[in-house]
């Protein structure tokens, strides 16, 4: 049999890009590994030079001090409520502000869209002092609303962002057919440019909730309280000044990681785009 | 169903002036195209007429009702897009059925009305497919079943067919004529394609530069364009156009070659012309006009002649199979009665039949 002539593929040959794939992806995935793994050591394990690749007997012992024996489902619980809160909050407002941007024309928008983003180039360090003044002002620290809506502030402008480009790419046409059919403006929104932005409105819930999820500077200023804590200030809290407990950290770790790791690949779906295939020509 | 009434409209962004005081009647039940090229104002006007663009001056009525003032769902107008616009998260059914669902009508009535209309465009199977799994003319007709489930007074269609390949694009052409037959709702439909308005429209509206430069019957356009700017927009291959004076009675172009004029245009005596004639009211004639042959074009029917007479090039077709080779000469006569001629400045027609 002859062999049939074949193009040569232009690019690195393919074991090369194999390769640097596999190794690029346990680079990425050693952190997580290694704190998987730590979780089920046992304390004399963990402190073993050289380390040990598999404990000889895994131990459910951290989870068990983590879960009973700490305050962390109490700051779970914190995290998630101010997470949650926050990240709707910022979207309902992230949608508004975006719709008004991506469609509708008036003075000043361009200044006032820029005017968005100053919020985000301001350092943690120079707006932490001012936001604590007002927040005790408003009497919200150690309040669940304080950071909810700290973390508003700061996930909103790159929400906005995100939504206005994600609505813009949506074609107009459709809205109008819309309106013609008789909708009104909120109507065009919530039926047709909404359901049509389930993508953009993923990212903006995964960004906003894990950006809040892991924040951990501004919880350890403005939640003093355990009633308050969220999970990083918890992590925070198994080191004490005398020694650390690594064991129960990887445990907590592990605990914290989960909803993040949920919440991606439930919203992995929707990350590829394509909704509005078949709206219009081309 | 309702007539149009467009009363000296004009249009402005800014200071910029795009529609220059445009007034159409269109009567009940009739088919008006508006044609004209890109950026004539065609489909801002008929945005207007559907409340998608503010009007900054003049009046539209419909029926007698003036709607300068209200919203889209007011007009009772529905409206197909060149892009189709449908929702693609949405089945067939659902997109027709969005206007009765916004207007909060019974699911039952919805439901029925949709399967009649459907049915009357062979989508009945396709009702619970998506946009994205319609080929492109299913796509065309589930836009127009939406416009027509709502049952408005006016249909407005914009450039519907410009996406279709030309077959299909004939098929839709015939489609929406019978279907306008069969509802005569008045139809509003824009275009910038000369055939679509000669074949599909009760009444043309051509328009150029912001103005409607004639409004008319296909064959009155065709026949009887107004203007120079009519006579080369209408028609394909267009109108030749050759540029002389009136001398001694008749025609006499650029380089001196005499063309004889059905009457003696003495009136006319040293007026710089602009001679028009259709491409087949060119005769074959031993004893016509010498012409050069530039290029042949044998379509099989028809032969596409384009000749270089009196200075200029004009295309002449013929029903005889022509075999001459480019550069060789060809004997052609224009038909007298055929002849339209237009003022060298203004561009409009001289109607000489009746000023002789």
């Amino acid at each position: 049999m002859n062999k049939l002539p074949t193009l040569k593929r232009p690019g690195l040959p393919g074991w090369l890009i194999l390769s640097g794939s596999v190794l690029l992806v346990l680079v990425c995935l050693f952190p997580f590994w290694w704190m998987v793994l730590s979780s089920v050591k046992t304390l004399r394990e963990l402190y073993t030079v050289p380390p040990i690749w598999w404990p000889a007997a895994p131990t459910w012992e951290n989870y068990r001090t983590v879960l009973f024996d700490s305050n962390i489902p109490r700051y779970f619980l914190n995290s998630i409520i101010i997470s949650v809160g926050s990240t709707g909050l910022a979207l309902v407002l992230a949608i508004f502000a975006s719709y008004g941007f991506a469609r509708f024309n008036f003075k000043g928008k361009p200044l006032l869209q820029s005017f968005v983003l100053v919020g985000q180039l301001l350092p943690t360090a120079a707006i932490i002092v001012p936001l604590f003044v007002t927040l005790r002002v408003l009497n919200l620290v150690n309040t669940y609303w304080g950071l909810i809506l700290v973390y508003m502030i700061i996930t909103l402008p790159l929400s906005v962002w995100m939504l206005t480009s994600y609505f813009k790419n949506i074609p107009v046409e459709l809205e109008e057919a819309a309106i013609i059919d008789g909708a009104s403006r909120l109507e065009c929104l919530f039926r047709i440019t909404l359901p049509l932005s389930l993508p953009g409105l993923a990212s903006v819930m995964v960004y906003a909730f894990v950006t809040t999820w892991n924040e951990f500077i501004f919880a350890l200023c403005f939640a003093t309280d355990s009633s308050v804590k969220t999970l990083p200030i918890g992590l925070a809290e198994f080191s004490t000044e005398f020694n650390t407990d690594w064991g129960a950290v990887m445990a907590a770790s592990v605990v914290m990681t989960l909803p993040i790791a949920i919440l991606f690949l439930s919203m992995q779906r929707l990350f590829v785009g394509g909704l509005t295939a078949g709206a219009t020509k081309g | 169903m309702a007539s149009v009434t467009i009363n000296n409209v004009r249009k402005s962004y800014g200071e910029l002036e795009v529609l220059h005081g445009v007034s159409i009647d269109i009567a009940d039940g009739e088919f008006v195209v508006l044609v004209g090229p890109s950026g004539c104002g065609k489909s801002t006007l008929l945005r207007m007429l559907a409340g998608l663009e503010d009007i900054s001056g003049g009046e539209i009525a419909i029926g007698d009702r003036v709607v300068n003032g209200l919203q889209p769902k007011e007009r009772d107008i529905a409206m197909v897009f060149q892009s189709y616009a449908l929702y693609p998260h949405m089945t067939v059914e659902k997109n027709m059925g969005f206007s009765l669902k916004l207007a909060r009508a019974p699911k039952e009535e919805t439901r029925d009305r949709v399967a009649k209309v459907a049915a009357m465009l062979n989508l009945s199977d396709y009702l619970d497919r998506y946009p994205r799994q319609l080929s492109g003319g299913q796509r065309q007709r589930v836009a127009m079943g939406r416009a027509m489930v709502r049952n408005p007074e006016v249909f407005l269609f914009d450039e519907p067919l410009s996406n279709l390949d030309a077959k299909l694009r004939v098929q839709m052409r015939s489609e929406i004529k019978q279907n306008h037959h069969r509802l005569k709702t008045t139809t509003v439909y824009v275009t910038h394609d000369q055939i679509e308005a000669m074949t599909m429209a009760d009444k043309i509206v051509v328009m150029h530069g912001g103005i409607v430069e004639q409004v008319g019957s296909p064959l009155d356009l065709y026949d009887n364009p107004a203007n120079l700017f009519v006579a080369g927009f209408i028609g394909s291959p267009a109108m030749n156009v050759i540029g002389g004076k009136i001398r001694g009675g008749g025609f006499v172009g650029e380089d001196g070659t005499r063309i004889a004029l059905p009457f003696a245009a003495t009136d006319f005596e040293e007026r710089n012309v602009t001679l028009g004639i259709r491409p087949e009211h060119l005769l074959l004639d031993a004893k016509g006009h010498a012409a050069e042959i530039i290029t042949v074009e044998p379509t099989g029917a028809e032969t596409q002649v384009l000749l270089r007479l009196a200075g200029h090039e004009i295309v002449g077709v013929f029903r005889d199979r022509i075999l001459h080779k480019p550069g060789e000469t060809l004997h052609v006569s224009l038909i007298p009665e055929r002849i339209q001629l237009f003022d060298g400045k203004s561009g409009q027609r001289i109607d000489f039949r009746e000023a002789a």
